[in-house]
């Protein structure tokens, strides 16, 4: 990098970046929202651990990371194995660490007031930020770049393989989650679940397990979330989980929660709105702009941009 | 058992018995949290310190003198905190600390009520010792000399005309950028523009192709090591050109890595210092803080400095009295410090004010020469 200045980009071409970068980050987002719908459409329950699950993810794909000495970016076949390695660790553990929060702090309390299980949440966050902290120590840990830095450039927008990376694995992610959710018979159980746990039970659906999953596949989703949040930033710190858990939960609420397209479109828009703000207003003002937008929205439309009245439960 | 529960409670009788009583010497910095690698290598310096004047000789004849540590994590709240225990400790007579001016600042109030020396190794802000509290002292260069001698070197050497601001809205950002705007304009260059980022945020990158948009010469970022690794690791991808510089909040190794050697090569950064390793006073200093812990940390020998400082001042107080701690620091004159003969104006900034500046090259910092300011 030398004295050369930047070429002077054209208005369009960066409203064109600044489009990409937001929706880089939205699709990251998104991925974390997930959980967070599909938890509050079964259970009605706000899972504030669920940020601290995606923190855990990054360092479980830290973890692999650390395990197998990556440290270079890779290619061909070395690539794949690698990327297999940190999605089945994170995926795994994070799928676990679902259930077992699931089982152990929230299922005991499925009868008691709605506010237990929401402190209970905050709770198992501190718990999972404080376990992290001890085991990974306080400060912030690199996280090796294994995607090999390919970009193109177009009139100087400029975009990443990595970039290109995230939105397919959310794009692909989603759409697989909304097929699954739509036309299998877990997906139906699910659905059923979150009209009327009570129906189901007498139906032989077994409610307990149902749930038990929605929280281990929503912990999978924002374990790939926290690995790409990883090779997106190369830093990773215990404290990432509270204001991206956050960010995403807004996103959430802005698409409607409880509804899944919805949680993407939240995800995707609140990243834009990010991007947008930071790129054109003021980058103090980033996370102002987003939660105004959140208000105004909320204020006129209070289901969400996709969410619908829901008749209240019995 | 009981014969051997009976042999326990002789040793600790006879453990308290040899106990002398204890004076306390406070030390707070950000020991936790992402700031840690600058905290804990502050924390190193002044245990050596300790050490060493223990191994000298009686700091206070029948005291034990121990270090209190307490972590700030960079947050004013928590620096307030720590602040108002120690000054409600009657075995504490003077404290090391903190790190951000933006925990001095709140903190020095408290003290300064307390009547307790703070020496703080590396809060540069100026305006904390314009409060005109008697019982704040600092070891460091401040801000209104590190900000000009940054901007002089930009316009003067580096020929940078168009130039964009960054800082991270703290006490020492803020002030450090509106130090060097001010020197900036005054030389003639044009400040693009002036934007602030949130401590703890990760995603810079549509500011930084806002900036890319507007191709200035320069980029200059007044804040800490993590918030700048990102930043120049993010300029890199998003392909922003031109030159970085930033202050000494970057002055730590964890940047480098954090930031990649490869984008962090050819940044400049100024220092509240000069490069201990060319400072003929501090090199036995700096040899045995490497034997011990590594490599030195940015402010590890300011920490050192400060608190030798204070336990000079206690000892030659002679006393267990926060007042006669103040008193005998107000008699200092030429201190013989790693950085040469000390003295302090009558705000209690030391006098020795040199400002380093570095680049870095394949990975390492390289210091370049000893900045000035007008």
């Amino acid at each position: 990098m030398g004295l050369t200045s930047s070429i002077l980009m054209s208005p369009f071409h960066l409203l064109l970046q600044q489009l990409a970068n937001g929706f880089t980050i939205g699709a990251i987002y998104a991925l974390i929202a997930l959980g967070y719908t599909m938890v509050y459409g079964v259970i009605q329950l706000i899972n504030f651990a669920h940020g601290e699950v995606f923190m855990v993810g990054a360092y479980l794909a830290l973890t692999a990371l650390l395990i197998l000495g990556v440290a270079q970016p890779l290619t061909g076949v070395a690539l794949a194995g690698v990327l297999t390695a940190c999605v089945a660790l994170a995926v795994g553990g994070c799928g676990m660490l679902g259930w077992g929060i699931e089982r152990l702090a929230y299922r005991p309390l499925r009868r008691a007031p709605r506010l237990t299980a929401l402190i209970t949440a905050i709770g198992v966050s501190f718990f999972l930020q404080n376990a992290v902290m001890l085991l990974y120590g306080a400060t912030d840990r690199r996280f090796p770049a294994f995607i090999p830095a390919r970009r193109w450039e177009w009139g100087g927008t400029s975009l990443t393989l990595l970039q290109v990376v995230i939105w397919l694995t959310s794009g692909v992610l989603m759409v697989a989650l909304q097929m699954l959710v739509t036309s299998t018979k877990l997906g139906k159980a699910m659905r059923a679940t979150a009209q009327d746990p009570n129906a189901c039970r007498l139906l032989g659906i077994p409610v307990d397990r149902i749930i038990a999953l929605t929280f281990a596949l929503g912990s999978g989703f924002a374990a790939v979330g926290g690995m790409l949040f990883g090779l997106y930033y190369n830093t990773v710190n215990f404290h990432d989980g509270y204001l991206t858990g956050l960010k995403a939960f807004t996103a959430a609420v802005l698409g409607g929660i409880g509804n899944i397209p919805g949680a993407m479109v939240g995800g995707l828009v609140l990243g834009i709105l990010e991007g947008l703000g930071a790129g054109y207003l003021s980058s103090q003002w980033k996370n102002v702009f987003a939660f105004v937008v959140l208000v105004g929205l909320l204020v006129f439309k209070p289901t969400g941009l996709l969410g619908e009245r829901v008749a209240d439960r019995a | 058992m009981s014969v051997r529960f009976l042999w326990a409670l002789l040793l600790v009788l006879a453990g308290c018995g040899r106990q002398d009583p204890v004076v306390k010497l406070g030390f707070v910095a950000p020991l936790t949290g992402d700031q840690a690698p600058q905290g804990q290598s502050m924390r190193n310096g002044a245990v050596l310190a300790l050490e060493q004047a223990k191994a000298r000789g009686d700091i206070l004849p029948g005291y034990r003198v121990e270090l209190v540590e307490l972590d700030d994590q960079h947050s004013p709240t928590q620096a307030v905190a720590a602040a108002k225990k120690l000054a409600a400790d009657p075995d504490v007579v003077a404290v090391v600390g903190n790190l951000n001016s933006s925990c001095t600042m709140p903190a020095s109030a408290i003290y300064y009520q307390a009547r307790m020396l703070q020496i703080t190794p590396v809060s540069s802000n100026p305006q904390i010792s314009r409060q005109g509290f008697d019982t704040f002292y600092r070891t460091c260069a401040t801000d209104d000399l590190q900000g000009p001698a940054a901007a002089l070197f930009v316009a003067r050497e580096l020929g940078a005309r168009r130039v964009f601001l960054l800082d991270d809205m703290t006490t020492y950002g803020r002030g450090l950028a509106n130090e060097f705007k001010k020197k900036l304009r005054a030389l003639g260059a044009q400040v693009l523009g002036h934007e602030g980022i949130t401590q703890g945020d990760k995603d810079f990158t549509p500011l930084l192709t806002k900036i890319k948009a507007l191709a200035p010469d320069l980029v200059y970022f007044a804040g800490m090591f993590p918030e700048g690794a990102l930043l120049i690791k993010q300029r890199a991808e998003v392909g922003l050109g031109g030159r970085f510089m930033g202050g000494d909040g970057l002055f730590d190794p964890v940047l480098i890595e954090l930031a990649t050697p490869q984008a962090a090569d050819g940044i400049y950064l100024t220092t509240i210092g000069s490069d201990v390793h060319r400072i003929p006073t501090a090199q036995e200093f700096v040899k045995a803080y490497e034997a011990r812990y590594g490599s030195i940390g940015a402010y590890s020998a300011y920490a050192y400095e400060a608190t030798s400082i204070a336990l000079w001042a206690m000892q030659r107080a002679g006393t267990k009295d926060r007042r006669a701690v103040l008193a005998a620091m107000k008699t200092l004159h030429d201190y013989p410090g790693l950085f040469g003969l000390q003295n302090f104006d009558e705000r209690g900034d030391s006098l020795i004010r040199d400002i380093g500046l570095f680049t870095v090259k394949n990975g390492k910092f390289v210091f370049l020469k000893t900045a000035s300011w007008d």
